[in-house]
């Protein structure tokens, strides 16, 4: 693991805090969507699952235009299966590999990385499992690894 | 003293061939899918086969979804069945009120008269009623093309059901002319009050020749130990830290286990699987046992820890088999006369474990159904079992397939050798009277 130490600051957020001495660490942040937008919501990871809370950005905005009508039709499409806990790009490739003959357009769409990559309600589904997972780690007393739920 | 080199036997060479990558989940990564996954996954592939089954059956009639069901068409319908038991326990009754309808005791088989079957598919399910098929033989998770048609109540009246039946198989060597044996066995349970360790020696001791039977021994080209090797003593597993003194007695089963392993593993390669009471991960497919638990076998090249399902080639004689978790499961929510039924069944249904993940613990794998089987075995093998039972069935296209019920070695004594050249088996059996 050749992490230099410039890669390990980086990893660990360093923070003046209460604890006297020592580095605090912090989860890195997240380059999913699953962080809560709203401050008011960052410490009671116990009360709500932070996507259940409205966002305000990315589901209500009602410009999304139609590629991104285009790829949820895509994931409507019970032809190729359930749509949540997959990359929309692995259930392409499954399609693909069922020999379903899902549309190319699709699978150009998916690569060109600049469309959601994961299907509308997979934050939510997600948030659902970190935050059950959240209760059952309630009472363990060390940190969280950094990126373990990344 | 000379030794006469005439005399050494050397034992027999044979081929093998490791196929369990399909049941290995070091590449799957967990991002929050459900079961429904794997459902879709073994719906979609063996509808597939089955529409191209059905013309060959019923050539003239219609291949439609639930939903495009009409009252009195018949026709032919493909879905996963899911059978709906009274008796089978669920997770919601500890949150019952009615607290005293729950039986003190559990009872071992769920099975109760009102059971019925259902036949989903993605569009909608319908409820099957008819005497053609009988929800005692049928299990949640098998997937069937059904023809009949929907009744007025709605329901959807089974006239004929169609499995899959045997997959095909690679042709068996013609060329074997000696006698070759693969030894099968499992439930050493190291460690239990009932395992006894000079019976096992003896089987060590047969199969490495030091017995005396040096010819029959050469014969013993690979050992496969199907699960449950090992018994932990249960209270000492308890959420608390150990005292030194209780961690030894903890590790104490494996280490006699590696070192008997080093003995067979020195003279003969050897396959182990993991079972319920192993180490290992609950969830089928189980993953093979970290060889850090066999510091001594571990080194040599012919000790192999392997999935469980496990699947291999010996001489080109295909072999699959399992610890046994699938057909016991199989015996809590069905029935069948000889447990012998329930593995024809599984291979009839071209599937390891249809009642994973429904009530086997099953990895939700998202893309492909592992335990759907895909190449006929020549071997179907299952651990664990009551007692010894074999047979010999034969499929449409000319596939022949052992089937073999593996006794529990702590309880019985009794191991299982099947001859490589004619698919014949026999038992060795053990016993060890101290008057």
């Amino acid at each position: 693991m050749a992490t230099t130490a410039k890669n390990m600051k980086g990893f660990y957020k360093q923070t003046k805090n209460k604890i006297t001495g020592g580095i605090s660490k912090s989860k890195p942040s997240s380059s999913r969507k699953v962080s809560p937008k709203h401050a008011a919501t960052q410490g009671s990871d116990a009360a709500q699952p932070a996507a259940l809370i409205s966002h305000g950005s990315v589901d209500l905005n009602d410009d999304y235009n139609k590629e991104e009508e285009m790829l949820r039709q895509f994931d409507m499409n019970i032809a190729y299966g359930p749509c949540l806990g997959m990359t929309r790009l692995d259930r392409w490739e499954r399609a693909l590999r069922l020999e379903m003959n899902p549309p190319k357009e699709i699978e150009r769409l998916l690569k060109t990385g600049k469309v959601q990559q994961d299907c509308l309600w997979q934050d939510e589904a997600e948030a659902l499992y970190k935050h059950s997972r959240a209760i059952e780690s309630h009472n363990l007393v060390s940190s969280s690894h950094p990126g373990l739920l990344c | 003293m000379e030794i006469d080199s005439e005399k050494i036997q050397q034992r027999k060479l044979s081929d093998y061939n490791n196929l369990d990558e399909r049941f290995e989940i070091q590449k799957e990564m967990y991002r929050g899918q459900q079961y429904s996954q794997i459902y879709f996954a073994r719906l979609h592939l063996m509808r597939t086969l089955l529409y191209s089954l059905a013309p060959t059956w019923k050539p003239h009639l219609p291949v439609c979804k639930v939903l495009g069901l009409e009252e009195g068409k018949e026709c032919i319908i493909v879905g996963t069945l899911f059978k709906h038991m009274k008796l089978k326990p669920c997770v919601l009754d500890e949150y019952s009120k009615e607290r005293s309808v729950t039986p003190l005791v559990k009872p071992h088989n769920f099975m109760h008269p009102d059971d019925h079957l259902i036949l989903e598919d993605e569009s909608g399910r319908v409820k099957l009623a008819g005497s053609a098929l009988s929800p005692a033989i049928y299990v949640t998770g098998v997937v069937v093309a059904l023809h009949g048609k929907e009744t007025s109540a709605g329901e959807f009246f089974v006239e004929d059901v169609l499995e899959a039946g045997l997959p095909p198989q690679i042709e068996r060597p013609f060329e074997l002319k000696e006698n070759k044996y693969v030894v099968l066995l499992s439930g050493l349970s190291i460690g239990s009050s009932l395992a006894n360790p000079l019976q096992f020696q003896l089987l060590v001791d047969h199969i490495t020749g030091h017995l005396g039977d040096e010819k029959e021994a050469a014969q013993i080209v690979h050992v496969v130990i199907a699960g449950n090797s090992v018994e932990f003593p249960r209270k000492l597993i308890s959420g608390q830290n150990l005292a030194s003194k209780d961690q030894s007695t903890l590790y104490e089963p494996i280490k006699e286990l590696d070192i008997m392993l080093n003995q067979i593993a020195a003279g003969v390669s050897v396959d182990i699987m993991p079972g319920l009471n192993d180490p290992a991960n609950f969830a089928l497919p189980q993953q093979p046992l970290n060889r850090c638990l066999f510091p001594g076998s571990a080194p040599y090249n012919t000790f192999r820890s392997c999935t469980n399902p496990h699947s291999f080639d010996v001489d080109n004689i295909r072999f699959l088999g399992t610890s046994g978790q699938n057909i016991d499961d199989l015996d809590k929510y069905s029935e069948a006369k000889s447990k012998l039924d329930f593995v024809e069944r599984t291979l009839r249904w071209r599937h390891l474990a249809p009642t994973a993940p429904n009530t086997l613990g099953c990895y939700p794998f998202t893309d492909r159904d592992p335990f759907l089987i895909e190449t006929c075995p020549h071997v179907y093998f299952v651990g664990n079992q009551d007692k010894f039972d074999n047979r010999l069935i034969k499929g449409p296209e000319g596939q022949l397939v052992r089937l073999i019920c593996i006794p529990k070695f702590c309880e019985t004594g009794i191991a299982v050798a099947v001859n490589l050249r004619n698919l014949e088996c026999h038992t060795i059996s053990f016993s060890i009277q101290l008057s």
